[in-house]
């Protein structure tokens, strides 16, 4: 397994390819350590897994154009609609062992849009997982 | 199967701007995709949501 720097990777929100809108990606899966300690000769803590939270932080060239960044996301988030995501680092190869795709069912609970004078219109969309199959690898 | 062209200005399900493609979307998605211009209808029915269906 090679070492990378990210240029090609592959970002599909609803089918629609933003890729090109999007520079960074940020996958979270955090399960939740539930403290089951009893008494013990060394004081030592034990923990068990809890639930899991999962979510993909995306940061997108805001565009407004028809079936672009905003067109795409907001009515998601308006509509309380649930869709399906895909993140993949090299999206000019077959998904592989060596080129897994996240992907899952994931809802838009937040969407702050913005700008700042002279710079490039950027934000952060948080995708949250949004069913129990949750957020996953695949690898074909 | 229906047949959909990507009408908008990025790939749409690994099909290209102006690819036409049959294809077999859930209502809801389909919906979705052409009311933001991501696809337009070639040969098929749009699926349209029951006007009746209680909110």
């Amino acid at each position: 397994m090679s070492k990378r720097v990210a240029f090609k990777d592959s970002v599909k929100v609803d089918l629609v390819d933003l890729s090109n809108f999007a520079r960074s990606v940020r996958f979270n899966s955090a399960q939740e350590r539930i403290d089951v300690s009893g008494f013990n000769a060394t004081g030592s803590n034990e923990y068990l897994a809890g639930t899991t939270e999962q979510t993909v932080t995306i940061e997108f060239y805001g565009s407004y154009g028809t079936g672009e960044v905003h067109q795409t996301l907001y009515p998601l988030h308006k509509n309380r609609t649930t869709c399906v995501i895909h993140w993949r680092p090299d999206g000019t190869t077959p998904i592989g062992p060596a080129n897994p795709e996240l992907t899952g069912v994931c809802q838009i609970l937040t969407y702050g849009p913005g700008a700042t004078r002279g710079d490039a219109d950027t934000y952060e969309v948080e995708f949250s997982a949004a069913d129990p199959a949750g957020l996953s690898f695949v690898t074909a | 199967m229906t047949t959909y062209k990507v009408t908008g200005p990025v790939a749409f399900d690994d099909h290209q701007p102006g690819e036409e493609f049959e294809a077999e979307y859930d209502d809801d998605l389909e919906s979705r995709a052409v009311e933001r211009g991501s696809i337009t209808i070639v040969k098929g029915t749009r699926k349209t949501k029951k006007e009746d269906t209680p909110e």
